[in-house]
């Protein structure tokens, strides 16, 4: 370094020499202060030595500049300092081609100027990136930032509304040049700027600050767009005045990749940190004890259980922050790279003999079933394990009624949708909780559509598009096939909760009139398992006129009989008032069946 | 964060140091280390001591450091300036990693080079096609510029 500054200063001093010799030349010629001065205008070698002087001045202006704001440079900082100014310099010499026209000395003074500014936002940019690296950071570091960036604000300001009025009041010239260059700079001292105040608010906190890397990336994002947004239109404006702009192609260039890369930063870390937040749930105190390493590897610090934990798909375990952290950057796991993008309701439509348990399952991961759904009574659990022996019986039953084993339950709509306007929307029926356990299991298998339709009318397609689609088509009605057996699994499970309560109303009531509620019951069991002609038989349904007296002699036990009571009369009579108190049992029913007939009329 | 995470990797690098490695700060600050490797036994680079320099970024360990060779080596991967070409120090960084991994695998680098994804063509070409004179030049440059 000594090597290098002690030829630079010689080359300073000699230029010195040189023009102090050359300015006493000319007064020791001409002898007066006016026809030195026009000598000194005129000659060229003299000019060339002024512009020289002018040129070394310029840097000792900088040197003063730099001392007094950022102090001594780091290695760093020169390096960044030379690379850009190199760059710079070429550009400003291919700007000097397209506008030789108003090549004046004047016009060379604006364009040092602008490097010479441009040079210190580049500093100021590096010093405060050296925030997040220097723990430390005294007063005068602050006073030095904050008044070299509140400088450069007003410069960038002064430049542009000279620009501007400029422009305004002598048309189009080489000023719209100057304007642009400065709005960019204004630009990049408000990103500084942002930057500066994250880092001081994280360095006064003393903590680490989750939430910075979200604000970083949204300055960004907005600054970057700020950026294009300028350097678009200047390229307009200079196509239209001028010619193509060479110089700017770099730097506008360089713009356009910073926008892409922090829109993809944004929109990638959004859905990252989403499915952290939705799909993976935070360990348990009970969870981390059985981890035998609690060292999160992101920061080599242990995991405690008041912090928040998150396991992985891939089962690997991570501060919540720290995870956070890096997903802002990559969105794969840090330990396996598996992606946590990828979306889990793929592998959801499970085999038939494991419907409640898919469905249990797609409860706790899709978060669309309400929270009940997996708190569910003993009821379903029971229905779910012996339902193979259940689906024989139905079948043999349906057998000998005469009627073909049911694939799926084709309930006429009208009574149902009617009932369902009428009574409560739709789509808060959708959502209602539902009031006993059992019928929550219902719910979930129907939160996956089932396949697209193929198209109605197959002519004027090519054989291979006919032989491609039926393939796909295939795939398709495996999955509705599959679709319709979950329909009856559930079905079937609630029909083995229907004879549960059946069986607390025959051990409980010891009534006059239990026979008669039972009978209706079972007339209810059958035409849920028949429901192909339930609308003629829903309407031969004997009243019930019983049922008050049954609540008001045991109510516990009869409480789920007395609200099948309620379906059986909204089924029989479907545009009568319901009371209100009725209503959210009325909903679940109406809900269930009215998406069963969605699922049917999709298909 | 970042000052944190790196004296935690200085505290288990004295405590468990790597083999034929070492690492540890230049002067004071934490963000700029210098880093040994001793040449592997069973490379051309036997024998040799090769030093390193190691810059973190402020947000390390989200982004990998900068690790380039100060001692001249002659390797396919690694060039004249001393930067090294190995994915972990790219697009496949994992705040898994950490210094004493990545200099691991700088070693096992050492002693198999990827000739093909070469940063210097005209080692990689040699290394394919006449190893003798590829060994027997790597051990000139180690006896050279490394002992």
């Amino acid at each position: 370094m000594t090597i290098l500054i002690k030829p630079l200063t010689r080359a300073k001093l000699l230029c010195f020499a040189l023009t102090f010799t050359v300015v006493c030349n000319a007064f020791y010629t001409k002898r007066q202060f006016y026809p030195s001065v026009v000598y000194l205008t005129k000659s060229s070698t003299s000019l060339a030595v002024l512009y020289v002087q002018a040129f070394v001045f310029f840097l000792l202006v900088g040197k003063l500049v730099q001392r007094i704001f950022l102090g001594q440079l780091r290695a760093i900082e020169t390096e960044h300092l030379y690379d850009r100014t190199w760059f710079s310099v070429t550009e400003t010499c291919l700007a000097f081609t397209v506008f030789r026209d108003d090549f004046s000395p004047r016009f060379v003074g604006f364009f040092a100027v602008l490097l010479f500014l441009k040079c210190f936002h580049w500093l100021l940019e590096d010093r405060v990136d050296y925030m997040e690296q220097s723990p430390v950071l005294g007063r005068v570091f602050h006073g030095r930032i904050i008044s070299l960036l509140s400088l450069l604000l007003l410069c960038d300001y002064l430049f542009i509304t000279t620009a501007y009025s400029h422009t305004l009041v002598k048309g189009a010239s080489v000023q719209i040049v100057f304007g642009f260059e400065y709005a960019i700079l204004l630009v990049s001292v408000i990103s500084t700027g942002t930057k500066y105040l994250l880092h001081s608010i994280e360095i006064r906190t003393g903590e680490q600050w989750e939430n910075k890397g979200v604000f970083m990336l949204y300055a960004d994002l907005i600054l970057g767009f700020c950026r294009l947004v300028l350097y678009m239109i200047f390229m307009l404006v200079m196509m239209r005045i001028h010619t193509f702009p060479l110089f700017a192609i770099r730097p506008m260039f360089i713009a356009m990749r910073a926008f892409r890369k922090s829109c993809t930063d944004v929109i990638e870390s959004r859905r990252a940190i989403r499915s952290l937040n939705t799909l993976y749930p935070d360990l348990s105190a009970e969870e981390l004890a059985t981890v035998t390493d609690t060292t999160c590897i992101i920061c080599r610090e242990e995991m405690l259980v008041q912090q928040s934990i998150k396991r992985l798909g891939c089962q690997h375990i991570f501060h919540k922050n720290c995870l956070r952290s890096w997903f802002q950057r990559q969105q794969t796991c840090p330990i396996c790279r598996t992606t946590v993008l990828r979306p889990l309701g793929a592998q959801l439509l499970g085999t038939p003999g494991q419907a409640p348990a898919g469905a249990q399952a797609a409860a706790g991961v899709a978060a669309a079933a309400p929270a009940g759904a997996t708190g569910a009574t003993p009821p379903p659990n029971a229905a779910g394990q012996s339902l193979p022996g259940v689906i024989q019986g139905n079948g043999g039953q349906a057998g000998a009624n005469g009627l073909s084993p049911p694939p799926f339950f084709n309930f006429t709509p009208f009574n149902l949708n009617n009932l369902s306007n009428t009574n409560n929307p739709p789509s808060q029926s959708q959502q209602t909780s539902l009031p006993f356990g059992p019928f929550s299991t219902v719910l979930p298998p129907f939160a996956f559509p089932p396949p697209p339709l193929p198209p109605l009318n197959f002519s004027g397609m090519s054989e291979e598009s006919i032989r491609a689609m039926e393939e796909t088509e295939l795939q398709h009605v495996q999955a509705r096939i599959q679709c319709l057996r979950n329909v009856q699994n559930l079905l079937d499970a609630s029909m083995l909760q229907m004879q549960t309560y059946m069986n607390i109303v025959q051990t409980q009531s010891n009534m006059n009139n239990s026979n008669t509620i039972l009978q209706d019951l079972n007339l209810d069991t059958e035409r849920v398992l028949q429901p192909r002609n339930s609308k003629q038989s829903l309407n031969e349904l004997p009243g019930t006129t019983t049922s008050e007296t049954i609540i008001d002699g045991n109510e516990s036990p009869t409480e789920p009989a007395f609200i099948r009571r309620r379906r059986v009369e909204h089924f029989t009579s479907p545009h009568n008032l319901i009371s209100p108190d009725a209503s959210t049992s009325m909903s679940t029913a109406t809900t269930t069946n009215s998406e069963i007939d969605n699922n049917d009329d999709k298909k | 964060m970042a000052l944190k995470r790196i004296n935690k990797e200085l505290q288990e690098l004295e405590k468990d140091p790597p083999a034929n490695c070492s690492a540890g700060p230049v002067n004071d600050d934490m963000f700029h280390w210098q880093a040994t490797i001793m040449g592997p036994g069973e490379s051309p680079f036997q024998g040799g001591v090769f030093f390193l320099s190691i810059h973190f970024p402020a947000d390390y360990p989200f982004k990998p450091p900068k690790i380039t060779f100060t001692t001249k080596i002659y390797h396919p991967n690694i060039n004249s300036n001393g930067a090294i070409c190995l994915d972990i120090l790219r697009s496949q960084w994992s705040p898994a990693l950490t210094i004493s991994k990545v200099l691991l695998s700088i070693c096992s680098l050492l002693t198999d080079p990827n000739p093909d994804d070469p940063l210097v063509p005209d080692i990689a070409r040699l290394y394919k096609t006449d190893r003798e004179k590829y060994n027997q030049t790597a051990r000139t440059w180690t006896n050279k510029y490394a002992m």
